[in-house]
């Protein structure tokens, strides 16, 4: 097997907030092969963007600190990389798309300016080529007039498009890992699949890793190769899509595919079938988690074991991290 | 990189339902800035445009006044304090030594005008530098550069000015650093609040994510975004720094080898019960120009306020 393009070791991220130091990430370990996709799977307040920020060495700081484990991305560690070697990897190695396309572009210049900006920073190109290859990248992200739109401000553009902005420039200087923080939560369903098979075609054609991050397991099913869900800063259960999708051993990750809506499912079949799930409960705060297992108290098969004693991640067919890894009512 | 080849995009031929989105539909095929807009908006506002073109007419007069009524102000020309209209070429009349008080406001705008611009710049300057520094950093360096604006926030300003003038020499240039030093600590606190809100955006933090550094966040990413405020903060300074070289002058700080607006009104101000012209028709004068500068200063902010739009 190939080696990890980014490989996260035992990373543990901590926040001062006025509870005092809480730990957001606590000992998070994952590869991203090269060219693959891999999903990361939780509700809101999981750890999920914190991942994503510490990938790219974006931990807010202050008020957050990286206080353990190691980034590894080609085998570099970046959380002892110089501020200026930080800068020479985000954009051109490592590159991000963002949940909110609405507020992810500065207002007071043209989308080709910041796309031209983000070209410039990165190769040696005078700035006529880089608006050359301004219009070239919004054509490539299927944007129509792709050098009147170039002239566009943010406010001048819908959703979709300003998300097929921020994927052009994501892509400009052919990153080798684009990690996409929910990037169609904020958009409409039509738009949102337009959007996911942009993403697959930018993969083919440019052979990128993606990280997605989202909530939704219709667009994990639909779009990665390996799957971690994570639940207050742990990854509690790993492996394939299409394992975690089948065979989920984990009572957290059933509740989320619980969660997807059937098409076609019709309101008569209701006796017949089960309503749409839903999971108990909400994300615990992270400052009142205790040694148990964090989901315990939202789980139908929690015991006493549950809230005394974490469960560690171990293999149970794939890694799960669950006393009950399996029991239940498979969803 | 190699020019890419233009991938197609697929998104039509996979899906046949759905078309690439539309181009936004409704809007002008003009690209508009968030500035030429602000700038349409301005000009919808009557007092604005009405303060906009006092200003230029007293800019204009203050500048290129002396080419049509070229004299020196210095010059006695009649009896003293004769009051306007008595005598024919003196309409505004004289003041107490008889020197021309239309001369004296058309020699005295440009002191007066350039210590205002200097003050406004001087202190735009320093609070934009203190204020981005302390927002977007934080930590020690905000508490530190906060702890300094306070201090000289607390200063009583007048009193300060005045150590300063009559501590070194009451030149153009004393003045307007005097007043800049005691007028930066609002545009600091003003720029930090800005850069404070700004700095926590998310395009900030896709601009980090694209590799830029802090520099270039501060000038090209955040600054750009808080300048509103602070163009209507540092236009009313204008007005502002006028009326405190004014008020210096009054109490005698003024450059007396200069002829300005608040020079004038200080040296005239023991005849005031007999002439009220010397005094009255310079503090007019300032009396315009920082009115224009206020109906400027508002209207730029109702046209960059958009919860104002529309009204």
């Amino acid at each position: 097997m190939a080696d990890p393009l980014m490989s996260l070791r035992d990373l543990r991220v901590e926040f001062d907030t006025r509870h005092g130091r809480v730990t957001a990430l606590s000992g998070i370990s994952l590869d991203v092969m090269p060219g693959e996709t891999l999903g990361i799977v939780g509700e809101s307040g999981c750890g999920k963007s914190i991942t994503a920020l510490a990938m790219m060495g974006l931990v807010p700081n202050p008020p957050g600190h990286v206080t353990g484990g190691q980034i590894l991305f080609q085998g570099e560690d970046i959380t002892r990389a110089k501020p200026r070697r930080l800068r020479r990897l985000r954009g051109r190695e490592i590159a991000m798309i963002f949940q909110e396309p609405m507020t992810s572009l500065n207002p007071v210049f043209t989308v080709g300016d910041q796309i031209a900006e983000a070209i410039l920073l990165h190769q040696d190109v005078s700035r006529a080529q880089a608006e050359k290859q301004v219009v070239d990248l919004l054509a490539t992200v299927g944007i129509p007039e792709p050098a009147r739109r170039a002239k566009a401000y943010p406010h001048e553009l819908s959703g979709g498009m300003r998300q097929r902005v921020m994927i052009a420039m994501a892509i400009s200087c052919r990153p080798k890992l684009l990690i996409a923080d929910e990037p169609t939560t904020a958009l409409d369903v039509t738009v949102q699949a337009q959007i996911f098979d942009l993403m697959r075609d930018i993969q083919r054609e440019f052979g990128v890793a993606i990280v997605l991050i989202t909530h939704d397991m219709g667009a994990i099913a639909e779009m990665t190769d390996r799957v971690a869900v994570m639940y207050a800063g742990r990854i509690i259960e790993q492996g394939t899509s299409d394992q975690i999708l089948d065979n989920p051993l984990h009572p957290y990750t059933r509740g989320l595919i619980g969660c997807i809506p059937v098409l076609g499912r019709e309101a008569g079949d209701a006796a017949s079938l089960p309503p749409l799930a839903e999971i108990p409960g909400i994300v615990p705060p992270l400052h009142l988690l205790g040694d148990g297992c964090a989901f315990a108290e939202r789980c139908a098969l929690a015991d006493d074991y549950c809230r005394a004693v974490r469960p560690p991640l171990e293999e149970k067919g794939h890694p799960v991290a669950c006393h009950h890894a399996g029991q239940g009512v498979p969803a | 990189m190699a020019a890419p080849d233009p991938i197609v995009p697929q998104t039509g031929s996979k899906q046949p339902g759905a078309a690439p989105p539309p181009a936004t539909p409704g809007r002008s095929n003009e690209a508009s800035s968030p500035m030429r807009e602000a700038w349409g908006q301005f000009l919808k506002n009557r007092p604005a445009v009405f303060g906009l073109a006092l200003l230029a007419v007293i800019v204009g007069l203050v500048l290129y006044g002396h080419f049509i009524f070229d004299a020196d102000p210095y010059d006695i020309v009649w009896m003293p304090l004769t009051p306007p209209g008595e005598e024919e070429g003196i309409w505004l009349g004289t003041d107490f030594l008889g020197r021309d008080m239309f001369t004296g406001l058309m020699k005295g705008g440009a002191p007066t005008l350039a210590v205002g611009l200097s003050a406004a710049l001087i202190t735009v300057v320093i609070g934009i530098t203190m204020g981005s520094l302390a927002g977007f950093f934080g930590g020690w360096l905000d508490d530190l550069l906060m702890r300094l604006t306070e201090f000289f926030q607390v200063l009583p300003a007048l009193l300060f000015a005045m150590v300063l003038v009559t501590l070194f020499s009451p030149s153009l240039w004393t003045i307007a650093f005097a007043i800049g030093i005691v007028s930066w600590p609002q545009t600091a606190r003003l720029t930090r609040a800005e850069f404070l809100r700004i700095r926590e955006l998310e395009y900030v933090t896709a601009a980090r994510s694209i590799g830029a550094g802090n520099g270039r966040i501060i000038w090209r990413v955040i600054l750009p975004n808080a300048l509103p405020p602070l163009i209507v903060s540092a236009t009313l300074t204008i007005g502002v720094a006028i009326l405190f070289e004014a008020g210096l002058s009054f109490l005698g700080l003024g450059d007396p080898n200069t002829m300005s607006w608040g020079l004038m009104i200080g040296q005239n101000r023991n005849y005031l019960l007999d002439a009220w012209w010397p005094v009255t028709l310079p503090g007019l004068a300032i009396f315009l120009t920082v009115f224009a500068v206020s109906l400027v200063g508002d209207g730029l902010n109702d046209a960059f306020n958009p919860k104002l739009r529309s009204r």
